[in-house]
């Protein structure tokens, strides 16, 4: 059989938006009383990804590197804000050390799977660049900020623990040594689950699109499997180099518990 | 025993949340003592002895130690030297000997020999078999004197020791501070005990203080737990009776 590549109109968009209403149906017969949010996400996600489809065109159709690493930087910062704002409870810094910390993974991972393993040329060609930049942010941040808030799960959790440590003449970082462990852990995990699973379970979801895209399956595997290599760096990456700045805001200079910080919910 | 104070505590205050919970500190306590902290509860206890070994700030006045101001000093340095033993002790989820050797994980250097081990558990009076087992397991008087035992271990020149017999059954914490007290001779380890166990005050410590309301309401040697000479205290000593 021939590769078949469909061709995706604006009123089949339209017609997968039956499936929603399945959804909001189900929604309202079972009283769940999430109709709102579902119609706002649902016309949310047309807008921005509509948006973002002319964007990436015209981002396509540039041929500088400087505009590639200045989307790039505008993405962080999105992200880096949006990461925020989704912290348990405000911590100083924490939009820069995600701008920080992304940057240094989006150069790393990034850089590497552009050089070493596409082997594009020119090196930003944004066809791969922009997508593969967004998919580096994206799932740092996202990985970064769960493992965060799980670190100030940990710090409510282990005050006391924190502390006879810190009388018995640990440094910070090894008063917390066990939080950041057990935080990124459970940030990883999914990561790890993933390559577990992977091809015995369900076919993913970057796979799915390319083989539907007509791409051979033989070809899609190798960029799935690219790809979740990279999402368990990029994770990996984001979370140390994050947790890393994060657990210093937790102490004082003379390495005391800043137990004010978590206590309340002072958002 | 030599002029110099251990600890001098000059005008310390300190306030959390708004709320004044010691001020104007002044005290001095000087190397081989007992000084013991007593008042009622929530009188600010537990947070002068925490200020003394760096776990929490002060807002104004000065704290030495050995004649160094600690807001200057190396504060690992100062919490390995000053031990505290907290009202609630903490054990790790590990065996008890890896709960007592715990400062490997960040020290390296630190070792300890099996004699020594040994002996500090004697000290304690917890028993060798105990070694092995999950520390969470131990009873509350057991994970007390594991505490102690682990602070122990650092060497301290100070122990601080917050109402360290509450969790414990009359005779056992006569028992420890006993071996404090015996401690302090051969060591010379100085010893800042809060307690609202005024007996006990009076059998061990060398000197004493009653803090009521966040001030030191009287200082001095241990016959002021008896006879004191301020308002303040004696009315706290006939409520404790």
């Amino acid at each position: 059989m021939e590769h078949s590549f469909y061709i995706i109109s604006w009123t089949d968009v339209f017609v997968s938006l039956a499936l929603v209403a399945l959804c909001l149906f189900l929604i309202r017969w079972w009283r769940i009383g999430l109709e709102k949010i579902i119609i706002i996400g649902t016309i949310r996600s047309f807008i921005q990804l509509s948006v973002m489809g002319y964007v990436l065109t015209f981002f396509f159709g540039l041929e500088h590197w400087i505009y590639m690493v200045c989307l790039i930087m505008l993405m962080i910062l999105i992200a880096s804000f949006e990461a925020n704002r989704r912290l348990d409870i405000p911590i100083k810094g924490y939009f820069m050390m995600n701008v920080y910390s992304m940057s240094i993974t989006v150069f790393i991972v990034l850089g590497t799977t552009l050089q070493f393993i596409l082997d594009v040329e020119p090196w930003f060609y944004p066809y791969a660049m922009i997508p593969i930049a967004g998919m580096i942010i994206g799932n740092g941040l996202n990985s970064a900020t769960l493992t965060t808030n799980r670190f100030i799960g940990e710090l409510k959790h282990r005050e006391d623990e924190i502390e006879t440590l810190l009388a018995l003449g640990a440094s910070p970082r090894a008063a917390v040594d066990t939080s950041i462990r057990e935080a990124i852990r459970a940030a990883l995990i999914p990561n790890i689950n993933g390559l577990m699973l992977v091809g015995l379970v369900q076919i993913p979801g970057v796979m799915t699109g390319q083989i539907i895209a007509g791409i051979d399956p033989l070809i899609a595997i190798r960029y799935q499997i690219m790809i979740m290599y990279m999402w368990l760096t990029t994770a990996t990456l984001a979370n140390v180099l994050t947790q890393a700045m994060v657990y210093r805001q937790f102490f004082t200079s003379n390495m005391q518990l800043r137990k004010e910080l978590f206590r309340v919910n002072n958002r | 025993m030599t002029n110099h104070p251990t600890y001098q505590i000059n005008h310390v205050a300190k306030s959390l949340g708004g709320k004044s919970i010691l001020h104007d500190i002044d005290l001095e306590i000087f190397p081989g003592e007992f000084f013991c902290i007593v008042g009622p509860s929530g009188s600010g206890k537990t947070s002068l002895l925490r200020l003394l070994n760096g776990l929490e700030p002060f807002d104004i006045g000065e704290i030495y130690y050995k004649g160094q101001s600690i807001q200057n000093g190396d504060f690992q340095k100062l919490r390995e030297e000053v031990g505290m033993v907290f009202q609630n002790p903490v054990v790790f989820a590990e065996t008890v000997k890896e709960n007592l050797l715990i400062r490997k994980q960040w020290d390296k250097s630190f070792s300890v020999s099996e004699n020594d081990l040994l002996e500090i558990l004697e000290m304690v009076e917890l028993p060798q078999n105990l070694l092995t087992l999950d520390a969470r397991s131990l009873s509350g008087g057991e994970k007390q004197r594991l505490s102690l035992a682990r602070t122990l271990l650092n060497k301290p020149s100070v122990l601080l020791l917050d109402e360290p017999t509450a969790n414990l059954d009359p005779r056992l914490g006569e028992q420890i501070l006993n071996t404090m007290n015996q401690l302090r001779h051969q060591m010379n380890v100085t010893i800042i005990m809060v307690s609202h166990h005024i007996h006990q005050a009076v059998k061990h410590a060398t000197k004493a203080a009653f803090l009521i309301e966040g001030t030191i309401a009287e200082t001095g040697l241990i016959s002021i737990l008896t006879r004191p000479a301020t308002k303040a205290a004696q009315l706290f000593l006939k409520e404790e009776d």
